[in-house]
């Protein structure tokens, strides 16, 4: 039972305010893991309401540095969730806007914006995180951002919400962590009522995740597939869908012109899979970010980025998807023969 | 404010958004969460209740609130924050209690859905009750950890929250706490008795001297009728002064126990001399237990320790660096000097105190908790148990859930998803969703229920006519307890009227005044005997219920009463005593029910039932009774005991439990499911599996082969 003995956060020692501040969580995951936390520096890129959860989740955790950047300006839309803008800061820069309010969530974090577009960024700039994070851009950025970070060795997350519709995927190159096993065992006495005590055991893992292009060119229409959409649901093809309207139309369905964009949506759907059993209706609930939802999918994506950080708890591998009609969330495996 | 931007939502959902009037109950970690998710959606008509105060250990998830809002109300300043994310929100802050009379069913007819965000058992159960009789649909949530849960309850379609039995609390017989403890919860409890022997409130059940005889040998030579009893009286007698050589002035109270408050007044005289002290409890009362010999014969015999001994130069004079560590196991030499330390602070300040003024036990108050963990240890080291760090004795002596901002946020969006579907009239959509820390054995990390689980016919709170059996010791228990203990604490009643049925004869009234004079009276001296039923009636909470008495003669160290839904499951126990209506002759006396201490909100929870499917918010829930050990038997028992010591941890990873009628959600264990096993019939069935062998290594993670 060889446990990862991660020499960084040996040094680590945490001040008496924030034992204090972080006490609820270091009951829940030990003292380590906020050491890692504290260590730890995460880039949010798209600061859109699921930004600004994602951003919110990470900072309240104690994390060491978080990088906003966004080259999109706050427009009206945006507060239908980003609630780290305030309503004066229509027009400005949305990670700008998002500073102030970032920064009073937990004072001891060290918080900055960018507003270089990403198309930009090379892999200078990513160096510096342990894991980016990205929302709102077209799978050809995610892809170059993918490759940067397998190069890089950071921690990969792609991840949206259309309406009330969301995802994340993770690639995580080699990623290893560690888990509580749990076993049973019997304490009683023969004569006495029978009774068990849980163990729990660390055991350490290693596990490999696909990248980003796994995804691109995963193909839904297989017929080998087909039972597992029926059984899961048609999320991964409403993914796919969005993904194919934001690359054919440089823009995601707008509220404005919500009619001709539900039209535009089913014709998509038509041509990826005919005769799907996704709905009409599901095509209702995909405009700007919906409040609940984005809480939904920004707080899973917060806490996988906690596990990575922490090597506690093996993160999502390594597509999610959340259905908002059900609220069942659930993780498929893409890319793994 | 999704509503007010036409064409983000379908209209229909929109109008009803901006239309529909909330309640918010609980502006904890899901209620903050809960109030932005409304006012970014567009709600404008928005009420919150808490009656909770800021602490600095809530902003970690409670993001509504900055360090310079601590000690304010949250619900206030949840108020003012919400507002700055939507300034055409209308928001009423109530900085209250949701069991106050001033929120009656009127009050909540006025919404069209109810959210509660609730930390304890109580008010849940008192909303609950509420949002029954106004018909509003209420969405209940709860999360401990990375566990969350969200489930709908409207009257007549779900089950209400009482209809399932809740967990229950881990309890401690009181011998074990003062004569044979073995784990190093049972020193925990006792050094929190020890803290409120010397400084706290009296309460009788917790005295911490050891038993005044073997009680192993009572229980062997002496039966269980009366004229045994009146032995044991005589042994204790004698025992008692043997006792007298420990320079205390004792009294023996009818448990044949040394009478606390001499030992609080026998402290105070000797000065709080930490030498002192220290032997009395870890040397002098240790080798008073080893003389009961029978106590060691299958158990490991206590060694008890010497204040000169560990410590031959005195107790240092400065702990405080010392007591800073909270994360190390401090030794025993260690804990007598924090001992000697906090003994100091803790005696100064309770001498500072006026009249009969005493301390009050907090885990957040420094030597307080300092003490507790340097007596627990000690005394742990005695008995050869495992020393904690003082970090985790607060866990287990605060009763502490861990909370995340992350499991909130995901709750609270589930919650506010769940009241889009609830204003649509769409039912279907509203099952139960639970958020866990692993995927189930279908890949998901939140999981539906597959159906409603239907009501419970037997619920003593939603059936048409709610009845009860209520196992009683009549000759114990006053008419007083019966109101305090049995039907506001237990029942969850805010201000009950309590009547005979046969005679229709008031025991208890709510008004003020009328019933005063029957409160010291027994239940048997008013005639309440075996076979009795009462009726009781919660006007506020419009909610009547019929309670059948058996009476049970209680064992010393027994529950004083157990609540018993469902009536079938007193057959095991007892030969049913189906009441065949006893004549009667209740007193046309009147008694009071004091209005001031009707309101039972946040009271311990004393229900013994389980809930499997619970969990509770993030925040502090002191939630903590002691009660009998456990009993497996009583699944369905609903009680509370006289006997409050103790404390349920809530983060335990050594549970004992049956492996094989696991079905809770809310224990981290059920969070290993096969995950190979994807033919389960649904997410319910999958919750309810059994648990199976934990995966190996290598599929630490499933795999789909999808090409």
């Amino acid at each position: 039972m060889d446990v990862d003995k991660d020499t960084n956060v040996s040094g680590v020692e945490l001040t008496e305010a924030e034992n204090e501040l972080y006490d609820r969580q270091i009951r829940l995951w030990g003292l380590e893991s906020q050491k890692r936390l504290r260590t730890a520096n995460i880039l949010i890129s798209g600061l859109n309401g699921l930004g600004a959860e994602i951003t919110k989740n990470i900072i309240l955790s104690g994390v060491n540095m978080v990088k906003l950047h966004d080259d999109k300006l706050i427009t009206e839309e945006d507060f239908c969730s980003q609630f780290l803008a305030a309503r004066e800061s229509l027009g400005s820069n949305r990670a700008e806007a998002s500073l102030t309010r970032a920064r009073a969530l937990n004072p001891m974090v060290d918080i900055s914006a960018d507003t270089q577009p990403l198309k930009e960024k090379s892999s200078d700039f990513f160096k510096q995180f342990n894991v980016v994070v990205i929302s709102g851009e077209s799978n050809k950025e995610l892809q170059r951002i993918d490759s940067i970070c397998q190069e890089l060795g950071i921690k990969f997350y792609a991840t949206d919400v259309w309406g009330m519709f969301g995802f994340h995927y993770a690639s995580l190159q080699k990623h290893s962590y560690v888990e509580n096993v749990f076993k049973h065992k019997c304490i009683s006495k023969p004569n006495e009522k029978v009774k068990y005590e849980t163990i729990s055991t660390p055991r350490q893992c290693e596990v490999e995740y696909p990248t980003y292009i796994n995804w691109i060119d995963f193909d839904i229409t297989a017929p080998k597939y087909a039972r597992k959409l029926k059984r899961d649901g048609p999320g991964i093809l409403l993914l796919r869908i969005l993904q194919v309207f934001r690359s054919e139309h440089k823009r995601d369905p707008s509220y404005k012109t919500r009619e001709s964009d539900i039209t535009l949506l089913k014709k998509i759907r038509d041509e990826v899979l005919p005769n799907s059993s996704l709905s009409n209706e599901a095509l209702e609930l995909l405009f700007a970010q919906i409040s609940p939802a984005v809480a939904v999918v920004g707080g899973v994506v917060a806490q996988e980025i906690i596990k990575v950080v922490t090597k506690m708890e093996a993160p999502h591998r390594n597509l999610f998807i959340f259905n908002p009609e059900t609220c069942i969330g659930y993780v498929e495996t893409i890319g793994v023969r | 404010m999704a509503a007010a931007i036409d064409g983000v939502l379908p209209a229909t959902l929109q109008e009803f958004v901006k239309k529909s009037k909330v309640l918010v109950v609980g502006a904890g970690g899901i209620g903050c969460e809960v109030l932005k998710n409304l006012v970014l959606s567009g709600f404008t008509e928005i009420e919150i209740i808490d009656l909770d105060t800021i602490d600095l250990s809530n902003l970690n998830r409670q993001f509504l609130f900055h360090r310079e809002h601590v000690g304010k109300s949250k619900a206030r300043v949840a108020r003012e924050s919400a507002l700055s994310f939507n300034p055409d929100a209308k928001i009423t802050a109530y900085h209250d209690s949701v069991t106050s009379t001033d929120y009656g069913v009127n009050f909540f007819k006025k919404f069209d859905v109810v959210l509660s965000a609730l930390d304890n058992r109580a008010a849940r159960n008192h909303v609950n009750r509420m949002c029954l009789n106004a018909d509003v649909p209420l969405i209940e949530s709860g999360t401990s950890g990375y566990n969350g849960q969200v489930e709908l309850i409207k009257r007549g379609l779900t089950q209400c929250y009482e209809c399932t039995p809740k967990e229950k609390q881990r309890t401690f017989p009181g011998c074990t706490i003062r004569n044979t403890p073995s784990e190093p919860i049972h020193c925990i409890v006792w050094a929190k008795h020890l803290f409120n022997q010397l400084f706290g409130e009296s309460v009788e059940d917790e005295d911490i001297s050891p038993d005044a005889a073997d009680p192993e040998a009572l229980e062997a030579t002496e039966g269980k009728d009366k004229a045994a009893e009146d032995d044991k009286e005589k042994n204790n007698d004698k025992e008692k002064n043997d006792k007298e050589k420990d320079n205390e002035k004792d009294s023996s109270n009818s448990n044949g126990n040394v009478v606390r408050i001499n030992t609080r007044q026998w402290a105070k005289d000797c000065n709080y001399d930490a030498d002192k002290l220290f032997n009395k409890f870890f040397n002098e009362d240790i080798n008073y237990l080893l003389r009961m010999s029978n106590l060691w014969k299958s158990r490991k015999a206590p060694v008890p320790v010497q204040w000169d001994t560990l410590l031959p130069g005195g107790a240092s004079s400065d702990a405080t660096e010392l007591a800073r560590q909270h994360h190390k196991v401090w030794t025993v030499e260690e804990c007598a000097h924090v001992f000697a330390n906090a003994l100091k602070e803790l005696s100064a300040a309770f001498l500072k105190l006026e009249g009969s003024d005493t301390l009050v036990w907090d885990k957040d108050d420094q030597p307080a908790m300092d003490f507790v963990a340097a007596c627990a240890n000690v005394r742990s080291h005695i008995f050869d148990i495992e020393r904690k760090s003082r970090f985790e004795i607060k866990s287990m002596a605060g009763n502490i859930i861990p909370a995340i901002a992350t499991t909130n946020a995901i709750t609270a969006g589930i919650s506010v998803i769940r009241v889009f579907s609830v204003l649509q009239a769409r039912w279907e959509q509203c099952k139960a969703v639970y958020a866990r820390l692993r995927l189930n054995g279908r890949n998901q990390i939140l999981v539906a229920d597959a159906f409603f689980p239907p009501p419970n016919p037997n619920c003593y709170v939603c059936a048409s006519d709610p009845a009860i059996t209520l196992r009683i010791d009549t000759k114990r228990v006053q008419i007083k307890a019966f109101r305090d203990e049995v039907l506001i604490k237990t029942l969850n009643m805010v201000n009950p009227d309590l009547t005979v049925e046969s005679t229709g004869s008031i025991l208890i009234s709510s008004e003020d005044g009328e019933t005063e004079c029957n409160e010291e009276k027994l239940l048997s001296e008013m005639n309440i005997v075996d076979g009795v039923i009462l009726k009781c009636d919660d006007f506020f909470q419009n909610y009547e219920l019929s309670i059948i008495i058996a009476h049970f003669d209680a064992e010393r160290e027994d529950v004083l009463f157990e609540v018993i839904a469902d009536k079938n499951q007193l057959q095991p126990k007892e030969e049913a005593k189906i009441p065949e209506p006893v004549v009667t002759e209740p007193s046309t006396r009147k008694r009071a029910a004091n209005g001031t201490d009707a309101t039972a909100d946040d009271g311990p929870s004393t229900s013994k039932r389980s809930r499997p499917t619970e969990i509770k918010d993030d925040d502090d829930d002191e939630d903590c009774v002691v009660v009998e050990d456990e009993d497996d038997d009583f699944e369905e028992v609903v009680s509370a005991a006289t006997d409050k010591l103790t404390v349920e941890s809530p983060q335990k990873l050594v549970t004992k439990r049956k492996p094989s009628t696991i079905s809770d959600v809310d224990e981290e264990i059920t969070e290993i499911l096969d995950s190979s096993d994807e033919e389960l019939a649904g997410p319910t069935k999958c919750k309810r599996t059994k648990l199976e062998e934990p995966q190996p290594a290598t599929s630490g993670v499933e795999v789909i082969n999808i090409d």
